[in-house]
């Protein structure tokens, strides 16, 4: 004999009212899902059906569009009139005075001053006065109008001037060639361009006989020292300008323009 | 003179040459030239002279033709073409119409007119100079000349004219047209004889006949004097020709080879280079060869040149830094100074306001070296320098004329020797001129 003991058949098979409780509830939870689903898409648009009246926009032709007709000009605007006012009439005139008369202010007739007896010179002495001893012969120094000599070279303008007028206008070619010959001794290059740009030097000096210069000194400084200094070298390099056609000698002003090309 | 041709003799004293090493010249290929300031030249215009007689008319032509090329040679002018002038002949002051000059197309600022006629067997030219743009005194200068009726006067009476002109408007300059140019003719391999010219050329004609090799001309600051070197029994020797006497006079000759003579501007002192003691040295002596004593002890120095401004300093050619190069000294020795940095120099001469130094140089001289020997101008106080010749063929001989603004040469195309001609040009380089034909060598120039 086995020691199991075997339990009785009445407290084994008491199962079947609680599976069909189970498959019951199973099913309702079913149907309710798929009501629940087919509910609520009941109630939503379904997209990319092919319908017209939802989920496309259509389009029709018409022959125009339908625009605001345009309003019509106010007549009286106040910002923009159409038509121009016209100028407002000009003052009348006022009636001028008549000029006085040059008879309508009295001038007070000038009284002659009393004649004086004229003074009469002192006698010259009897005896002859020398003559103040003067190196130079008198034929400079009466300028009145300067007649002026320019010639154009590299780099700038040079500008002769003879102070005696006379000399000047008779002996024209000698101008020129002062003129000539001092530009051609004056090497612009030997002036800075940045300090000496548009800036002008006057020297003063005199011509001798035989035609060299002399006494050169500067008249008006440039204010750049080396278009002062080029200038000076300039009238340096000269030996002679030639004779001169007559006199003693001439006063010669000369100016250097410097403006770089 | 040239080492290459120098006697043999001379080259073996030259075997004592000195060795020194002159400092490194800067040299530069700019400096100041009168036309480099951009200033412009005096515009005149040349109208044909009237004849007033018609055998005057035989000159006319001589004459119009060398007073136009006189103005033209100075380098100083802007001459108005003849077909820009217009086609007038006035003879006098009343007969010219100033405002025709002076306007376009000639636009000249100064006219130079005048007639020619014959007169009592005698050529008589008046020339007269206006300024075309002064209206109210036109006049700076009339002038009348009268010599025999010749082709040849014809010519001198318009150099006169030239050179007043040039005198008047060239800053006092005396012209140049009135100077000659000494030269050696090649007659023949061993007959080379002085010969004289014109400035432009003309009128050429032989100064001596003495049957051998003469060189190196150079006359005297009063052209009363021609001093040159002429090949004798012992070597080459100086003589002195008198122009005034027209034959060789007196010279002492000594033992060593004497060559390159050359005037200081007094007339009183004649430098040349003899080796007379050795190696070939600078001497001075008077006129007359008398009281020489030497200026150099370093051996191979010729060519001395005097400045013509000053009388006291010497350029001469060197050696005694092998290849030849110029120096400059004091007239007593002293103070010599190098000038050329390397090649090969010869023939210095002095500018005659003492500035520049004109010579011949060959820079990149030696075997296989690309050098040419060419006309080179250098400033003295600033050892610049310009070449002034190019591409020309082989040059020599360079030398100053009296106003300073031209430079003669001899010029080989070929480098030929019986070639070699004389040329003249501007001393800035440009109006080159060939003034002889082939044969012709080592000009110089008269001082006045």
């Amino acid at each position: 004999m086995s020691s199991y003991a075997t339990t009785p058949d009445s407290q084994d098979d008491y199962f079947g009212s609680g599976l069909a409780g189970a498959v019951v509830l199973h099913v309702v939870i079913a149907a309710t899902i798929i009501a629940a689903a087919f509910l609520t898409h009941l109630h939503h648009n379904s997209w990319g059906e092919n319908a017209s009246s939802v989920g496309a926009i259509q389009a029709s032709m018409v022959p125009a569009i339908p625009l605001p007709t345009r309003a019509a000009p106010v007549a009286n605007s106040v910002l923009t009139p159409d038509t121009v006012s016209a100028a407002p009439a000009p003052p009348p005139k006022e009636a001028t005075q008549p000029p006085p008369k040059p008879t309508d202010i009295e001038i007070k007739a000038k009284t002659l001053p009393a004649k004086v007896a004229p003074v009469t010179a002192p006698a010259p002495p009897k005896h002859p006065q020398p003559t103040p001893d003067t190196s130079k012969a008198s034929t400079g120094e009466q300028a009145t109008q300067l007649p002026q000599s320019i010639s154009q070279v590299k780099n700038g303008t040079a500008t002769v001037t003879i102070q005696d007028r006379a000399f000047g206008d008779r002996y024209g070619y000698y101008r020129q060639i002062v003129s000539r010959i001092v530009a051609q001794n004056w090497y612009t290059q030997e002036a800075d361009p940045r300090s000496s740009q548009g800036k002008s030097v006057t020297l003063i000096f005199d011509i001798e006989r035989d035609g060299t210069p002399a006494n050169v000194r500067i008249e008006t400084k440039s204010g750049s020292s080396t278009l002062d200094t080029s200038a000076l070298r300039a009238l340096q390099r000269v030996d002679g300008f030639g004779p001169l056609p007559a006199g003693d000698h001439v006063t010669v002003e000369y100016t250097f323009d410097y403006h770089q090309q | 003179m040239r080492f290459t041709r120098a006697p043999r003799s001379l080259l073996a004293a030259a075997v004592l040459a000195c060795v020194s090493i002159a400092p490194a010249l800067q040299a530069q290929d700019w400096f100041h030239l009168e036309t480099s300031s951009g200033a412009e030249r005096l515009r005149i215009a040349v109208a044909d002279f009237k004849p007033l007689t018609p055998d005057a008319a035989a000159y006319k032509q001589t004459f119009d033709t060398t007073l136009f090329a006189d103005l033209t040679a100075a380098g100083l002018f802007d001459i108005v073409s003849k077909d820009m002038a217009p086609q007038t002949t006035p003879g006098f002051p009343a007969e010219i119409n100033l405002s025709a000059w002076s306007a376009a197309p000639s636009s000249a600022a100064m006219v130079a007119f005048g007639n020619i006629k014959l007169l009592n067997n005698h050529l008589v030219v008046s020339g007269f100079l206006d300024d075309a743009k002064n209206a109210q005194y036109p006049q700076i200068f009339t002038k009348q000349y009268t010599d025999e009726p010749s082709e040849d006067s014809a010519r001198q009476i318009a150099h006169r004219f030239a050179d007043e002109i040039i005198f008047r408007l060239g800053g006092g300059v005396a012209g140049i047209a009135e100077t000659k140019i000494y030269y050696i003719k090649l007659l023949g391999p061993n007959d080379k004889e002085v010969y004289e010219m014109d400035y432009d050329g003309a009128n050429q004609h032989a100064i001596t006949h003495i049957g051998t090799v003469a060189m190196s001309p150079r006359v005297s600051p009063d052209n009363s004097r021609l001093a040159f070197s002429a090949l004798g029994t012992y070597g080459f020797q100086i003589k002195m020709f008198s122009l005034l006497l027209n034959r060789i006079i007196n010279f002492p000759s000594t033992g060593g080879a004497d060559s390159s003579p050359a005037w200081s501007p007094s007339g009183q002192q004649l430098a040349f280079s003899s080796a007379r003691t050795g190696p070939s040295e600078i001497w001075v002596s008077d006129p007359e060869g008398n009281i020489a004593h030497k200026l150099t002890s370093f051996g191979r120095s010729s060519s001395p040149s005097w400045n013509p401004k000053t009388g006291a300093q010497i350029a001469f050619i060197c050696g005694r830094s092998n290849e030849p190069q110029v120096y400059i000294m004091d007239a007593d020795g002293s103070g010599v100074q190098r000038l050329t940095d390397g090649g090969y120099a010869t023939s210095p001469s002095w500018s005659p306001n003492g500035q520049f130094l004109t010579f011949a140089w060959d820079r990149k001289y030696g075997p296989g070296a690309p050098g040419g020997q060419d006309i080179y101008v250098m400033e003295i106080a600033t050892k610049k320098w310009i070449q002034l010749t190019h591409d020309g063929g082989r040059c020599d001989f360079p030398v100053w004329s009296p106003d300073g603004r031209h430079i003669v040469y001899a010029n080989s195309p070929d480098g030929r020797q019986e070639h070699t001609r004389i040329m003249s040009m501007l001393a800035d380089g440009t109006q080159k001129k060939v003034l002889t034909g082939p044969g012709a060598d080592m000009p110089n120039w008269s001082w006045k």
